[in-house]
């Protein structure tokens, strides 16, 4: 293989991988913490893009800036979704079961809501506009620039939010909730709280990445499913509530399927994370990097 | 008795009406009819099971696309019933595998093998056959086609009051309640669980196969995920826990879905979503729960099967 193929490979592959693992995140927040399997997550990714694209194309807003609006935004939209909707389901399940089920069930109905919402707001045409689409050179082979900078914000938030969960109080508490949520309780930590500002902040790594994405591809309202998909993929690949184990997950994702799409062929790549999803939940539904 | 009185009343409507209405209400009760038969199949399994499947879609397709390329060489109802035969065969496999599964990894699995179905067969017939779909030729008759699927809905219904009736009925019950304690008192789980799921496949690739000839073309779109969604829905507001309730929903949401997909599809989509998120949080045992609770108060929280 030649060395520019391979820098091309790789740097694709971190590069998508690196918004695999900002939107992966978002969606292991959620699950990890409350058990609430929110296949709705996509679609917030997809409300975040719009709304970048509109800022942008009807303010002249410039799309980075947005990201400080579709983050707080998405923000309190989570914190008001989880008050009406999901506390009440955590509040009322007599089991994990009856919880996961029902929580499952709330957020497909989120899906048809959001997604049609769009549809009626946005209509079925792709948008899309053009921001530095500049070449940049690295290594002897061409990256878009836009992708870069998209990349390099992704990764950052995504690093950033773990070392957050490693060094401060709230991120001890958050991480001693995915361990033993009862223990958590007996030492005082506040969950109902805590349940709604992960929720919130996983909606909001959502809509950011949104936000990021419509940088680089054309939007349409459908777009959210197949990255709740690749979502869910990596954070089974990565094992469900293992925040390393998401964003390690996300970028071998990346790079998987960069490779695969230049190697192989382009309409595969959806086939293989389908493939893959089932087979790592008939094999180790623990994830890779599960005990 | 009066169930059965009702029954034997709604199977007389069923069979004159196509006789006496116009070709437009024919194929709405003919559209209502698949959508019944989907949603009663699809409670028998999951209603007591618990294992929310989203799989109904690819079994649908599946159904469907054995008409497309085996319709105009076997002659009808043939392909029917092959269909219903692949059906539970592709179950058997998939239920083997998934039904180990637990609450939402078996339900995204589930949606994932609709998805992964639709994608492999968009990539198969684009890049080896070289279409993008199929054409129906000589279609059966509309008539034929409105009996098939009745007779379809009938063996639907029936097996789902046998089955509650039955001692396999019992298990699946046990296995929704408590998996672990049902196989300790000597119930074969996996027998149960993977044969009620194919049996429920049985009866929706069937009615794939039934009501592919209406469309006349068809494509790999056909594995819609809204399918299995609908279904779902159907089966929780009408109470997937009884037998009424997946009729009952499956009529009400189907009329619905008839009279507003085509002229608001978007209002109708975000309606039911919504519909889905107000059953899940104040109607947990949908439209059959809430008559039950008029009918007779109970103490506390008593329903015969607590669904999803």
């Amino acid at each position: 293989m030649k060395l520019t193929l391979l820098v091309d490979i790789v740097g694709a592959g971190l590069m998508t991988g690196g918004i695999y693992a900002l939107v992966a995140l978002g969606l292991n927040l959620q699950y990890g913490l409350m058990r609430v399997l929110n296949v709705a997550h996509g679609e917030f990714l997809m409300i975040g893009a719009y709304l970048t694209y509109s800022l942008h194309t009807a303010w002249g807003v410039h799309p980075l800036l947005t990201l400080l609006i579709t983050g707080p935004a998405a923000f309190v939209a989570g914190l008001v979704l989880h008050r009406l909707l999901y506390a009440r389901v955590v509040a009322e399940s007599e089991s994990r079961e009856a919880l996961e089920s029902r929580s499952l069930l709330l957020s497909f109905g989120l899906l048809f809501v959001l997604q049609n919402t769009a549809l009626l707001l946005w209509s079925a045409d792709l948008k899309g506009y053009s921001y530095l689409s500049t070449p940049f050179h690295v290594l002897g082979t061409v990256f878009p620039a836009n992708r870069l900078v998209a990349a390099c914000v992704a990764l950052g938030l995504s690093v950033g939010f773990y070392l957050v969960l490693q060094r401060n109080l709230m991120g001890k508490a958050v991480r001693a909730l995915m361990q033993e949520p009862e223990g958590a309780q007996l030492v005082g930590i506040n969950i109902s709280r805590l349940h709604g500002l992960c929720f919130g902040i996983g909606i909001a790594m959502s809509a950011v990445t949104g936000s990021l994405v419509s940088m680089l591809f054309e939007l349409t309202p459908f777009m959210g499913l197949p990255y709740t998909v690749t979502a869910l993929v990596v954070v089974i690949l990565g094992g469900l509530g293992n925040v390393m184990g998401s964003l390690l997950g996300g970028l071998l994702l990346g790079l998987v399927e960069t490779a695969s799409v230049y190697l192989v062929a382009s309409d595969i790549r959806i086939i293989a994370s389908y493939a893959v999803l089932s087979l790592i939940l008939v094999l180790k539904p623990s994830g890779l990097f599960g005990r | 008795m009066a169930a059965r009185l009702a029954g034997a009343f709604a199977l007389a409507a069923l069979i004159a009406i196509p006789q006496v209405v116009t070709p437009y209400y024919r194929s709405l009760t003919l559209a209502i009819l698949a959508d019944v038969t989907l949603t009663v199949a699809w409670a028998f399994f999951s209603g007591p099971t618990r294992y929310l499947s989203l799989a109904t879609g690819a079994f649908f397709g599946a159904g469907a696309y054995v008409t497309a390329v085996a319709g105009s060489r076997l002659p009808w109802p043939l392909p029917v019933v092959a269909a219903g035969g692949g059906g539970a065969v592709m179950a058997l496999v998939v239920g083997a595998l998934a039904l180990r599964l637990r609450g939402p990894y078996f339900a995204v699995f589930t949606f994932g093998l609709a998805e992964l179905t639709k994608h492999t067969l968009i990539w198969y017939e684009t890049s080896v056959t070289g279409t993008v779909g199929r054409l129906i030729l000589a279609p059966p008759a509309p008539l034929v086609l409105y009996y098939t699927v009745l007779a379809l809905t009938v063996l639907a219904v029936t097996t789902s009051v046998l089955l509650r009736r039955s001692r396999w009925g019992y298990a699946l019950v046990g296995i929704g309640a408590d998996e672990e304690r049902a196989a300790t008192l000597g119930i074969d789980t996996t027998r149960v669980k993977v044969g009620t799921f194919a049996l429920s496949a049985a009866f929706m690739a069937a009615a794939g196969a039934a009501m592919a000839p209406r469309w006349t073309y068809l494509d790999p779109q056909v594995f819609n995920p809204l399918v299995s969604f609908q279904t779902v829905i159907m089966a929780l507001v009408g109470g997937a826990g009884t037998v009424i309730g997946p009729i009952a929903g499956a009529v009400f949401l189907g009329l619905a879905s008839e009279i507003l997909l085509l002229k608001f599809r978007y209002v109708y989509m975000l309606a039911l979503g919504l519909t889905l998120i107000v059953v899940v949080l104040a109607l947990p045992s949908g439209l059959a729960g809430l008559a039950a609770r008029f009918q007779r108060r109970p103490s506390a929280r008593q329903e015969p099967i607590t669904p999803l």
